[in-house]
């Protein structure tokens, strides 16, 4: 145990530690410790001159252990365990004592505790030190091909990024048809362009990719492996129309006696049980829907199958599951709107619709030469209410957080209803305006001073039926008063919601979702389009609610992200991971329950824990749990720790 | 779920009507082997012993008053590595059982092919004050059992017996109750699972139901809560504080009984007995230096609070570890009290149903809403 020659080197940081730690006095303290051959003390040991006085006592005194008390390991552990490579060490000699984040910064106004607990952290890292095995990195194999889940625009994006790149992409989608909420849509904000006349195009593209594979109407079954070597089941969902016959001509549209709401249109317009989402969709193939068909319910319908002119319709069809291997995956799962009607105070009512169904009325004014109708009774309305921040901003009712387009897509919406309506009246309720993007905020202007849209600051307590009219009662809180409207329709904003099912496929991709179902990301500042499991990367709103530009520019951010990864030829996995003594395992398998990234299983047959030291990624809580320390963690073994904290006790008692 | 049927006592006793229903298990072909704990030749004791010739269950003594072992570890030796080929029966007290359920949770036991025969509890003694009785006495546990009929408790029980408020098995395939029945007659003979009902079936025995057996079972519990109460309370007195759980532990000499006697306790080595608490001469010496004094062996507090760390959550209340100290350090109540304390936190109760999961390594997202309140 006393072999090693061990350099300590304490960096000032400027006056980020040597303002608060007295680092002459570290010195002294650690210059006697048993092992330290060598301590020094420099103005910043991460420059050229500070990494230079490493170099040159690792060579003059011999050193074959160092420690440098300096910032975070986040920071520069890369930067001094490269420099002890080069000089012929192995990495795992060298260890960081965080003597800045830990230290120097919680305690600026104390010098003596802070110098106290300087010598303290430095001595824990020294035993830390004296005791590190030599440790070589594992390769992994590295499979360039990207699960894509999901087909919005952020997948599709994302899609096409990494398939220009040159690498194969799967991309999954739940729904019969590629392109996702975007479609749904009638006009972008603030430049006014047909959103349909964006999207299409990029659907055909992603489609007709010779990098692409589609999986429609898929989803994802199971998960296993780890970064570069995942291995996928998808479940692909029978349409019971052969992919293979179907020659889409659409006949069987319109021979379905089936009439049921469609999804496509949020329920104003009704669909066959064959259906086609929408005219544009990606694939153009019909599906049947097994619920609503009277056929796969047992009845003796079979009009679809009569007209089919190629016998393309097959009800015996079932389920297939198909594996794939991939190195990567991004999610792209995307968004709902907050379930229910909004909240109680809004009757429930036809004319009271959300964003996306106002979205249909003005997508499909295009059929009805510009003119829009309420679903009631097809009148044009006269008098629009918008409502802000409906489920937003309120956690008693709805969600905390903003939903962030809503704004935007308010203002939108009352502009694209002005146009369409010139004499009409629309009002907007709002909380506070949101408009932070390019050319957002002089789009809002434009409503209010153009369009004349009337803004008002306040909540609405009530809507509700009265007569041809619904009652609008709210608050202008800016004049103080109370404020009645009789309006033709009302558009609720709805909050955004992750999609219903995000948190199932985080759990099967052993991913973090908060507790609204979004998917965490590894670092909300520094990685925000990674997932903490390595491999694992995000894109669109899956993460947060996003509008059009931020969600392409998060699905390039995970796509680049992806090339980056693949520009290697294999991956390097840190040795840092647990290790099983089988001759000690109980075989009890608490460690297989707490390990976060299924790092372990038992051995049927030994029946004694095995790490997967490829997944596996050092965070030791299989270690901490495992009762007889069978489970150790490589380089944090119980003696190292149990050094530690002798050495930090006997500082303070 | 709920058939039970009547064992007649005859002129035998309880005990031989206990001995005529196991050997009834194996006459229908229901066993192949019963754990069981059986008397010694010598008399004066009784231990757990694989009963294969059921000629032996003449000196069979599951009513003894005495529980030198707890039988779920026995159990664990018997099944851990592989699963009994044969069908094997076993007859465990209630705590027995408990600790038997969390093992299996721990896959330390296999159920594979096991029957379980759980018999009511009323108490036991520690292996000394029974072993003075049983040369006192001809029958200590015919002795015990007319005390209990005579409605007293004797306070010669053992105390982790004297607070137990699970008198009834949990969880076996069969339960043979005394509670609640009029010993002189008959005693009741209680299925838990679909396996114990077809067992019942099997043995033709006249079905019945025991109707004061729930008032007797409240008023058994009720009574040893309120003891449970007061001992908790002189407990906390006694240990807390770190100054008063050092002197407590002062006597203890690192034998490691408490751990050994421990049914839960289940590491094939424990990391107390690895080389990890050996340190060279200089640093003990150091140490010395820098306190004053140092207290030798040094890891007596930490192997304490591990066993609590790593069992408590599965604590049974069983008591033998109390038991197996040889200087008396009341290793049971201090687990019995944090023990109360840790399982209501998890809403966790061991050995109460298998679907419960081990509270410290299962997720759960909202839990501990009272920490630091």
């Amino acid at each position: 145990m006393r072999g090693k020659r061990i350099g300590v080197f304490v960096c000032h940081c400027g006056l980020n530690i040597a303002g608060s730690v007295d680092v002459v006095k570290v010195i002294e303290q650690i210059s006697n410790y048993p092992g330290v051959t060598h301590a020094e003390h420099y103005i910043y040991m991460c420059s050229d001159p500070g990494q230079e006085i490493v170099r040159k006592a690792i060579r003059e005194k011999n050193l074959d252990g160092v420690v440098m008390s300096n910032c975070s390991p986040s920071l520069h552990e890369h930067t001094f365990r490269n420099l002890v490579t080069s000089e012929g060490l192995n990495p795992y000699h060298c260890e960081i004592a965080n003597i800045r984040e830990q230290c120097s910064w919680p305690h600026l106004a104390d010098k003596e505790t802070a110098t106290k607990k300087a010598v303290a952290i430095t001595k824990t890292v020294i035993e830390k030190v004296r005791r590190n095995l030599a440790l070589t990195p594992m390769v992994v194999p590295l499979t360039k091909k990207v699960l894509i889940i999901g087909a919005g625009i952020a997948g599709m994006q994302a899609a096409m990024d990494i398939a220009d790149g040159g690498y194969e992409v799967v991309l999954v989608e739940k729904t019969p048809t590629i392109g996702g909420h975007a479609t749904q849509l009638s006009r972008t904000f603030p430049t006014l362009e047909n959103i349909t006349d964006l999207v299409v195009p990029v659907m055909e593209k992603v489609a007709a990719h010779p990098n692409i594979r589609l999986h429609v109407y898929s989803e994802v079954e199971e998960i296993s492996g780890y970064v570069g070597n995942f291995q996928v089941s998808l479940r692909q969902k029978t349409s019971f129309v052969d992919r293979e016959k179907c020659n889409y001509c659409g006949l069987c549209l319109g021979s379905c006696p089936v009439t049921v709401p469609a999804e496509f249109e949020r329920g104003l317009f009704s669909r066959g049980a064959i259906y086609l989402p929408f005219l544009q969709a990606v694939p153009p193939r019909p599906v049947i829907d097994r619920q609503s068909c009277l056929h796969l319910n047992g009845g003796c319908c079979r009009a679809c199958q009569d007209v089919c002119p190629v016998q393309a319709i097959d009800f015996q069809q079932s389920d297939t599951i198909v594996e794939e291997k991939v190195g990567a995956i991004i999610v792209a799962t995307g968004y709902e709107l907050y379930p229910g009607d909004g909240t109680d105070e809004y009757a429930s009512d036809a004319d009271v619709i959300d964003g996306l169904q106002f979205e249909r009325l003005l997508a499909s004014s295009s059929s009805t030469n510009g003119e829009i109708n309420r679903p009631s009774d097809g009148k044009v309305p006269r008098q629009v209410v918008f409502i802000q921040c409906v489920g937003s901003r309120d956690p008693e009712h709805g969600v905390a957080y903003c939903s962030r387009v809503c704004c935007m897509s308010t203002a939108k919406q009352a502009m694209l209803y002005k146009k369409a309506v010139p004499d009409g009246q629309a009002y907007v309720f709002y909380m506070d305006i949101r408009s932070d993007a390019k050319g957002y905020e002089e789009f809002v202007q434009r409503v209010m001073d153009e369009e004349k849209v009337l803004y008002l600051r306040g909540k609405v307590s009530r809507v509700f039926r009265d007569g041809e009219y619904l009652k609008v009662w709210g608050v202008d809180t800016l004049a103080g008063k109370d404020v009645e409207i009789s309006a033709d329709l009302v558009v609720l904003a709805t909050a955004i919601v992750p999609n219903p099912g995000a948190k199932d496929l985080a759990r099967k991709l052993n991913i973090i979702s908060d507790s609204y179902g979004f998917i965490t990301e590894a670092h909300i500042k520094l990685r925000p389009m990674e997932t903490l499991t390595a491999g694992i990367y995000l894109a669109g709103v899956a993460q947060w609610p996003r509008d059009l530009p931020d969600t392409i520019s998060s699905a390039s951010g995970a796509a680049s992200k992806i090339l980056s990864l693949f520009s290697r030829k294999e991956l390097l996995h840190a040795p840092t991971v647990a290790v099983v003594d089988a001759e000690v395992c109980n075989g009890c398998g608490q460690c297989v329950a707490v390990c976060a990234y299924k790092a372990i299983e038992l051995d049927a047959r030994s029946k004694v824990a095995l790490v997967n030291e490829a997944v596996c990624e050092g965070c030791g809580a299989c270690a901490v749990t495992c009762p007889s320390k069978a489970v150790q963690h490589k380089n944090w073994t119980p003696g190292q720790l149990f050094e530690i904290i002798n050495v930090a006790i006997d500082e303070y008692v | 779920m709920s058939s039970s049927a009547i064992l007649p006592v005859g002129d035998g006793g309880i005990l031989e009507a206990v001995r005529v229903f196991l050997g009834s298990l194996w006459q229908k072909k229901l066993i192949d082997v019963l754990l069981v704990p059986l008397e010694l030749p010598s008399g004066g004791n009784v231990v757990p012993a694989i009963v294969s010739d059921p000629s032996k269950l003449k000196m069979a003594n599951p009513l003894a008053p005495i529980m030198p072992l707890n039988s779920a570890r026995q159990v664990s030796a018997i099944t851990r590595a592989s699963p009994s080929a044969e069908r094997l029966g076993v007859v465990l007290r209630p705590c027995e059982m408990r600790a038997l359920i969390e093992l299996v949770k721990l896959k330390q036991v296999s159920l594979e092919n096991l029957l379980l025969i759980g018999i009511d509890c009323l108490g036991t003694y520690s292996a000394g004050d029974y072993g003075r009785f049983a040369q006192e006495v001809k029958s200590p546990a015919s002795d015990f059992l007319r005390k209990f009929q005579e409605g007293k408790e004797d306070p010669l029980l053992r105390k982790a017996c004297q607070i137990c408020e699970y008198p009834v098995p949990m969880n076996a395939d069969l339960v043979i109750g005394l509670l609640g029945t009029d010993l002189n007659n008959s005693i009741l003979l209680k299925a838990g699972t679909v396996a114990g009902e077809r067992i019942i079936g099997e043995l033709g025995l006249k079905k019945s139901d025991a109707e004061n057996r729930e008032a007797a079972i409240t008023k058994m519990v009720s009574e040893k809560a309120e003891r449970r109460e007061r001992l908790f309370a002189q407990v906390r007195k006694d240990v807390r504080g770190l100054e008063k759980l050092m002197a407590t532990l002062a006597t203890c000499v690192n034998c490691h009984n408490c751990k050994t006697a421990c049914p839960l306790c289940y590491c094939q080595e424990c990391f107390f007995d690895s080389s990890v608490f050996q340190f060279e001469a200089e640093k003990y010496l150091g140490w010395a230096q820098r306190r004053g004094a140092l207290r030798m062996p040094t890891d007596t507090l930490l192997f304490h609070l591990t066993r609590l760390n790593h069992m408590v959550i599965s604590c049974v209340g069983c008591g033998l570890c109390t038991e197996a100290c040889p200087n008396n350090i009341p290793v049971a109540d201090i687990f019995r009290l944090v023990g109360d304390k840790v399982q209501k936190d998890f809403e966790y109760v061991p050995g109460k149903s298998l679907e419960e999961e081990l509270p410290l390594t299962t997720f759960r997202e909202e839990e501990l809403p009272n920490i630091g309140t």
